[in-house]
This record gives structure tokens, sequence and C-alpha cells, in this order.
């Protein structure tokens, strides 16, 4: 039998003592109780201990039942003052009325008819009442006063050690006492003393202590996941500012000047204003009679001052076009994760702001098939072998898609939309070729891979939630390399 | 969105299909099914389609998607020789009148909760809030033509709807319910719009109320309908709506005399496309005649016109058809989207990254490899969040949103600690040490850049930790930085300093002020440090502003 140092020397001393408690066995061996009881436990698990173990409940008042034992339960102060029917709105006067009133209902010692209270009689005192001048002789009044919140309930446990017959037969066959080494010193690995030294071991069954590396958010872990597929099917990334005029969150766009999304209840507009770029004149003339194109435009005024009014994002198309603009060439693949605005009232399925991944390919003869190809091979790599498309509808795309993805448990699933850029959009700078566009709201992925009801949870962090969830798991959706 | 309750009853006798096969099809034609319910579903169709806010006007293009009737639907108008003028008043208050006759009707309860629900979808998606359209309808039979459309007097007195007394159209505003609900459109002009009869008497108070005299009931068999607002195309496309789907609804309609011109025509309109521009659209190669086929049953008429040209002739109805690309989706509607061979498109290009995000993916490895836990908190905040808690003064240039929705988010970011704070406060009982970090979007004025923060909470969080920390993350970004002394109010004096590179601070560090923390409700210290990432190497210059 392989005891380490601490159960012989513990053994050793309980083969003089026969039974004793942790504390004088703990100045015996000069270690603490608690460390006593572990070297029994141990010796207990080897059946040379034996660990008797009892457990003694204490009641104490808190200072409020303290009160109450000197001045009488609330229920009784109040029933004091029930002479003959009393009205309800007279009691509820009291300062206990509160407690006292359901108390007095509860045990049955009044009754309250349209508003009256009237006594029973029946007001014997209760188990609790009974139990309150003299808390600790315990039982089943001082149960009722800790659940009343009037007493509280301390648990006592001790423990007396005694050896067993084996004990006593492995201690008669001597005891090495000589020492163990923990952490090896640098002099004992160099020198080769450790040749000579015994080695404590330490028990599998003493759990390690929890530690929590530091660690990438796991909504950002999915940021970043997408980003590397869509740099690996070959598009480079884009990046630009949160605020943007309305010319480009809207008018580049061929987003109508009167379109709701243009009103301040769905857009946080500023008091900032840019000067539209040069060229705009041909979006205005888009906007109101279709320009060069076979549009009919939307008809009425545009307005210059509108459309220099700065706004946070609502999308990132405004980076797409913009980038569009100053790159008319093919081919174009540029995508953009970014946080996105909209003017909505927060709870758990709305935020203010959210990311949205964006992307757009813009190429001589691509076409609506690749846009849908394009849309499959993507949700593919994110883990969604389900696809499927449905006619969808937005202001700057002609066709539009909504894709949707399949999910257990949930059915098919909205994820985005997408379309290839209207006439109406590419054509006032000279862009020649479709733009096959596609956008998608990162925050509806997250909630699915992280298993999350609550929205906000993804940006008003509970470190927890970081701290628990692994860095790398098969996700609720096939992810993958998942299972 | 648009949500329309269709009534099966009405739905099935009107498409001359089943609820299954119509529920079925739905989606696939452009639509999502919000409620199915028992004697109804709820169905939300796109802004952009008017013409389906009706069980008439679905039941019309299932007819066709279903391919049970295709081609486009004819109306008949013939003349009512009734009149109806225009004050020129009102050419600064609401111009434009669309209208029309309906004879003939008879509404069952099912049809006249189909028309109250056109029209209040057509409120809302074409006449934004009844500003830019509002539709009246009235029993013809209870008033007297000629009608004129006038500017009144605000004090002109009538029953409203839902009302038994007369009320001045001032009184309306600021007591009916509607008028409370549509006095801004109207409030500030010194008259008001008003339709009356040739003897005077009141139809309706555009675009607040109609008068109670012409309420329409299951009664009624003759309709006029007047639309009005300010903006003429917007006017006619609902007059056109209404009238074909009380046409499909067994009235006849006639038009009416306004300044001269019959109104309405129903008449369609014709396009002349291009099957080529289609098929390099789609990705397809129909035939003009299989393209001819395929618009057909969108209740188009189409037919090929040589070679390549498709003759598409437009129903009056359908407002969205501004573009041949317009007449296109259709088709691919019509072809089925489940139909289409997908393919990844050929284009090759080189994926590159941006070196604002490469940045903010090093300075995440970083932190998570200096032990810190990331947390992406929102960008907008608060001037109390911001500066207040934090006893700093307000950054100059500081971006505000006009309309707040809260007093939690008023303005965006200008740094990042704040809300590392902030975060802290929320994990108060979470196991400690904390040692939190984000990286992201900051604007000061209208240009935006990142920024990255640091803090660690924990009984033994010091000053030295905070400067170890800005020292490691400079050292790792490869910044040269020269330290000196802070006057940052959050931190703690004689336990701050900044980071400085040519002369520009970059960054601050330190151990935050123990107001800071009460104002926050943290219990132990915290380190922290902020660093702007425009003063890492190779962050690109010339970024961010609209």
């Amino acid at each position: 039998m392989d005891l380490s140092l601490n159960e012989k020397r513990l053994l050793k001393a309980l083969e003089q003592e026969k039974s004793a408690d942790p504390g004088s066995l703990a100045a015996l061996l000069g270690a603490t109780r608690d460390q006593v009881v572990q070297y029994a436990m141990l010796l207990s698990d080897r059946g040379l201990a034996r660990i008797d173990k009892t457990v003694e409940i204490s009641w104490t008042l808190t200072p409020e039942g303290t009160l109450y034992a000197r001045e009488g339960l609330p229920e009784r102060q109040l029933l004091k003052g029930i002479v003959g029917r009393v009205p309800m709105a007279e009691l509820t006067k009291h300062p206990l009325s509160r407690i006292g009133i359901g108390q007095m209902r509860k045990k049955g010692w009044i009754t309250i008819r349209d508003g009256m209270v009237e006594r029973t009689g029946k007001d014997a005192p209760g188990a609790d009442e009974l139990a309150l001048p003299d808390i600790s002789r315990g039982g089943e009044g001082a149960r009722e006063l800790v659940k009343r919140g009037l007493a509280t309930e301390e648990e006592t446990v001790s423990f007396r050690i005694a050896i067993t017959p084996e004990g006593e037969a492995a201690a008669g066959k001597g005891l090495d006492l000589s020492g163990e080494v923990g952490t090896l010193s640098r002099e004992q690995i160099l020198t080769g003393q450790w040749k000579d030294l015994r080695l404590r071991r330490y028990s599998l069954e003493t759990l390690p202590r929890k530690v929590y590396p530091g660690k990438i958010h796991p909504y950002q872990r999915i940021l970043d996941e997408m980003r590397q597929i869509l740099l690996e099917m070959g598009f480079a990334e884009i990046y630009g500012g949160l605020a943007q005029s309305s010319f480009w969150n809207f008018d580049a766009l061929f987003q109508p000047q009167d379109h709701p999304a243009r009103e301040m209840q769905d857009t946080f507009f500023l008091k900032e204003t840019v000067p539209v770029p040069r060229g705009f004149e041909r979006v205005r003339d888009m906007h109101i009679h279709g320009g060069t194109t076979s549009s009919t435009g939307w008809g009425g005024e545009w307005s210059v001052k509108k459309a220099e009014q700065c706004v946070l994002r609502t999308h990132t198309t405004s980076l797409s076009i913009q980038h569009l603009v100053s790159h008319p060439e093919p081919p174009v693949k540029v995508f953009c994760i970014g946080r996105v605005y909209r003017r909505e009232s927060i709870d758990s399925t709305h935020l203010a702001e959210f990311e949205q991944l964006e992307g757009i390919v813009m190429d001589r003869d691509v076409t609506f098939r690749h846009l849908l190809g394009f849309l499959k091979e993507f949700y593919g790599r994110m883990g969604f072998e389900g696809v499927r498309f449905r006619p969808g509808y937005f202001p700057y795309t002609e066709p539009s898609v909504e894709p949707e993805v399949y999910v257990d448990g949930l059915g098919w699933v909205e994820m985005g939309g997408a379309g290839i850029f209207r006439e109406e959009v590419r054509a006032p700078w000279g862009v020649k070729h479709p733009v096959l566009a596609w956008g998608l709201g990162v925050s509806r992925v997250a909630m699915l891979r992280l298993g999350l009801k609550d929205l906000r949870l993804l940006y008003r962090t509970d470190i927890d939630l970081v701290r628990e969830t692994p860095t790398w798991r098969p996700s609720l959706i096939t992810g993958p390399g998942g299972e | 969105m648009a949500v329309i309750s269709l009534y099966y009853r009405y739905l099935e006798r009107m498409t001359g299909a089943g609820r299954g096969e119509i529920l079925e099809r739905l989606p696939m034609f452009g639509s999502d099914i919000e409620r199915v319910e028992e004697d109804h579903v709820d169905v939300e169709f796109f802004p952009s389609r008017p013409d389906l806010f009706s069980v008439e006007g679905v039941a019309r293009a299932m007819r066709g998607f279903l391919g049970l009737e295709t081609g486009l639907p004819k109306y008949q108008v013939t003349p009512s020789g009734i009149n109806f003028s225009i004050d020129p008043g009102l050419a600064a208050i609401r111009p434009y009148l669309g209208t029309a006759v309906i004879r003939g009707i008879s509404l069952d309860e099912e049809a006249i909760l189909s028309l109250m629900g056109l029209q209040e979808a057509l409120h809302w998606a074409l006449g934004r809030g009844r500003s830019k359209v509002a539709i009246g309808i009235h029993d013809l039979d209870r008033v007297t033509p000629p009608f004129r459309y006038i500017a009144g007097e605000r004090t002109r007195a009538f029953v409203p709807l839902d009302y038994d007394r007369e009320m001045t159209m001032e009184e309306i505003l600021e007591e009916h319910p509607k008028g409370r609900a549509y006095a801004e459109i109207v409030k500030d002009f010194p008259k008001f719009p008003l339709i009356v009869d040739a003897c005077d008497n009141v139809l309706s108070f555009p675009p607040i109320i109609n008068g109670e005299l012409t309420r329409v009931t299951g009664e009624s068999r003759n309709l006029l309908l007047d639309t009005t607002g300010t903006d003429e195309r917007a006017v006619m496309t609902a007059v056109n709506i209404l009238c074909t789907a009380l046409a499909d609804a067994g009235g006849r309609i006639e038009s009416v005399e306004v300044q001269g011109t019959h109104i309405p025509t129903l008449a369609p309109s014709t396009r002349l496309v291009s099957t080529r521009e289609c098929n390099t659209l789609l990705g397809v190669g129909f035939t003009p005649q299989e393209l001819s086929v395929l618009l057909q049953r969108m209740r188009f008429s189409a037919e090929p016109a040589g070679d390549d040209k498709v003759r598409v002739t437009v129903p009056c109805y359908r407002a969205d058809i501004m573009h041949d690309w317009d007449v296109f989706e259709d088709a691919a509607i019509a072809y089925g989207y489940e139909n289409f061979r997908t393919e990844i498109p050929p284009t090759f290009t080189i994926g590159r990254a941006h070196p604002v995000i490469t940045i903010a993916s090093a300075v995440r490895s970083l932190g998570s490899g200096l032990g810190y836990q990331e947390v992406i908190p929102f960008t907008l905040s608060s001037e109390r969040v911001m500066y207040g808690k934090m006893q700093r003064p307000t950054v100059p240039g500081t971006l505000c949103v006009l309309h707040p929705i809260s007093e939690e988010n008023t303005m965006v970011r200008t740094g990042i600690l704040p809300l590392l704070i902030e975060t802290l406060q929320y994990n108060r009982h979470r196991e400690l040490p904390q040692r939190l970090f984000a990286v992201g979007d900051v604007v000061e004025g209208l240009q935006t850049f990142q920024k990255a923060a640091f803090v660690s909470l924990h009984p033994a969080a010091d000053f030295s930790e905070a400067y170890a920390v800005a020292d490691v993350l400079c050292r790792e970004l490869s910044i040269s930085y020269t330290p000196e002394e802070s006057e940052d109010p959050a931190f703690i004096v004689g336990r701050r300093g900044n980071l400085l590179k040519k002369g520009r601070v970059i960054g601050t560090f330190g151990e935050i002020h123990p107001a800071v923390l009460n104002a926050w409700e943290l219990e132990h210290p915290v380190a922290a440090v902020e660093l702007d990432l425009t003063a890492v190497p190779g962050y690109p210059s010339g970024l961010g502003t609209p």
C-alpha cells in the first residue's frame, strides 16, 4: 500500500490516540483541521481509518426576529387592534399591516368580507410563535421562522476520526516517515538528488483549478470565419465610415427621396451635411425620369439638400456603391463586414445596430444563375446544406431574391437578401456590367450558432458566456468540420 | 410591410382554386405567409406590389401564376357624364385628384373587408401615411353631381364618419381620432381640402375623414371614388388599383371628367423588350415565344415582335414596372426560382484583406495572448456613459443622432474604454480577475477610425499593470512612443500617462479614479489602456469620412 507521508503521519498519530477530533490531531501533526480531514478521507478510502460525521443544527433569530420576540409577531400585534368589525382600509394604515394581514388570514385568525375584517376567535399561537421565545430548541416552529426570514439556520459539521483494525495492522508493520518532495527544485534536478527523493503522488480525484484563457469573442470568431471564407473565394475586403451622406446611403442606390426608410422614425439622421459628389446630376436625372435607360424613374422632384444630409449608415451597400464608382471596370469582387444602424427600439429580437455582411461581384457576363450559385456556395461553406431561393424585393436590385437555409427544428430560415443592381444604380457611373449583390444580417447566424435567444447578449457581454463558450465546437447547425 | 388578410372563401371563389394549392404557391410568387388561421391567412406582400393588397388582386395574379387564366386582364371604362372640378387654391395644399364611378356593385362582408384592407395598405405603401395619397370611397346615391374639390374654410362644419353631430374641420383635427392622427399633414394651411357635391353637401375632408353622409354599406350599389394627394403618379396608381379590384369584385367602372380629362382610363402601357437582354440578365436561353408565355402567366400580354423583341403590354395597376428588368424579374418568377440551374461565377480575382481589419485582428490575437477576453460593445452610447461617469469633458465634434430613441443611444462612441468599464459593471458578480478588451470603430466629427481598449479589474490591479500593457501593445504593434504625464480625469493623479507619437497623443493608460469606480459601482481597482489604432504603422490614411 502506497501511503503518502501525510497519510502515514496521521496513521501514526491515530495508532497512539485510537480516536480523536480533527482539532487535536491537527495540533499533533502541525497541520490545519481541513488538511487532517482530507488526509483522513484518504485513509478511510483505504479502509485504514473511519470518519464519523455529526451534523448539528443551530438556530439564531435575525434582528427582525429578535424585535418580534420582544414585541410579538406582526399578526399578534395587529390582532390586538381588531375589536369587532374593522374596515380593511383602517387596518392597512398600521405599519405592520403588509405582513400582519397576510399572516392572520393564512393562520385563519380573521375573515375579510366586503372590505371589513373580523376575528374568527381561533387565534391560538402557531408553532412559529411558540418557538419565538426560545429558538435554540429548534423544531417545526424554528423552521417556520427561518422560512419567514425571522431566524437563520446554521449547520455545524463535526468529525471524529478513529483507526480501524486494518489501520492498526498496517501501522504495526512499521511506517517509513522519511520526507516526500512536492515541487522539484532547480538544484535537485541539476545535481541528481532527485534520484534519492520520494516524490509526492498527486490524486486525480482532486479536481483541477478552473482557468479561463484570454479569448476572442465567440461572435467575433463567427465574423472571422465568414471573412475567411470570402477571402478564400477571392473577394477583397473594404472598410469605410459609419456616417454617410444620404446621397451614398440612399440616392445612389435609387431609393426614392420619399421612401419610408428615409423618414426620421426609421433612420438615425445627423445634423451634419456633406456636399453631393461630382456627377450627382446623373443620379438626380435617374430619379426624376430614368436618365438614358429604359426606366421611367420615380418622377416628382429630387432635392440636393435631402441628399446632403448625413445618416448613420443603414447598410454597408453605401460602401459597395462608392467602391464601384471608383472601380467601374470589371472585374470587381469586394465584401465588407460592418456595423449598420436602424432606428429601432431595442428588445430581444431588435437592435439599433448590428453587423451586416455584404458583397458584390461585377463582371462581364455574370447572371442571375451565377448569383444563386454564389449564394449556395457561400451558405454551404457556412455549414448550411439546404439552401433555397424565393422572390424578394429590395429597392436597388432587380431581380431580387431571398435566400433561405434549412435549419433542423426551425425549418426554412430567411438569410438576408440578394439581387442584381438595377441599371438605374450602376448606369450613372458608367458601370457597364452586371453587379451581383447580397447582404446578410450576421447576428442571425450567430444566434443560431451560439444558441442565443436574445440578440442583446452579443453586445452586452456576460463574460461567463465568453468564458464558457468553447473556442471550437461542432456548431448547432452543422458547421464546417462539424459532426 | 403590408400584411393582407385573405379570407379563404372569397379567395377560393375569386381564384377558382383550392386554398391548399394557393398557399403552397404563394411564397414562390413573392410573399411571406405570416399566419394561417381558421378562416383566413395573413400574407405579407412587398411594398412594390400594391396591386396585391386585396383578395381581388391576389386572385387575379394567382389565376395567372397557376395557369388558370393568363394574359392581360381587360377592363372596360364608359363615361359617367359626371364632372369633378378642382379649385386652383389647392395648388399649394393638395393639388392632385383622381376619381372614378363604380356602378352595380354588391359587396358582401368579405368583399368589404378586402376593400377596407386594400384602402389601409394603399394609405401606408403608396400614400406614405396619407400624406402623398389619401383615398375616400362614397355611396354615390347619397349625393348629387357635379362634385367640387375645393379649398374650404377651416371653420366649415359637417358630420364626420362615426359621429352624429356636426364639427368644424378645426374641431375634427383636435377631437376626432382620425383628425388627431393625421392633423400634421394639413394643420398649417390657411384653408383645408374639401370635397362637396352640387348641393354643397360634404363628401370628404381629405386626407382626414369622410362625411357620415356617404358611408358605404352592404346596401350601397354605386360608388364614387376620390384619391387626393401631392404626387400625380401615385394618385392615379391608387385609382387604377382600386378600380381594377372593384371591377374584379363585379363593379362597372365609369370615368369622371376632371378639368377636361376623363379619369380613369385603366389603359395598359406597352414596352418593347429584348429577349437577348433578358437571357443575359438571367443566364437562360428563352426564345421570344417562351418569354411571352412566361410573361402571360404574370398577367402581361406579350407577343414576339421579330427575332429578339417581345411586345409587352403592362396592366395599369402594375406601378412597379419602371424598367425592362422589372419585366424580366417577372419572367424569372414565372419560370420559378427553384428551376434555375445554379452556377459559380467564373470571375477570377485574388482575395485581399483590408489593412484596418488586419490590424484589428492582430490586436485581438495580442489581447487574447495577454489573457484578456474580448467583448463587442455597442457603438451607440450617451454623454453620461462616455463623459459624465468618466469625469471627462465632452470631446468636441461628438457625433450626436438627431432623434435618439432612448437616453442610452444619443451619440456614436468617441472611445471604447467607457464601454469596457460599463461591461465590468454588468459583470460585477462574476469571478475575478476580469481582464477585458475591445477593438472597433469610433467616430470623431464625421471621421470613423479604430481604437482598442483594455481593462483589468482585480484586487491588485494598479498603474504598473496598465503601464506594462500599454508598453507591450506598442512594442508588439511596432509603435515607438514616449510617455508623458496625462491630465485625463478618469485616472488617478500621479497614476496616469499618455502615449505620445511625434507629439500626438495616441493613447492613455493608468489606474481608474476611485470616483469613477464609485460611479460604476465597481469594488476593486481597474488598470486601463486605450490606444488609437491610426498610430499603428500601415494603418491607411484618408479613410472613414463620408
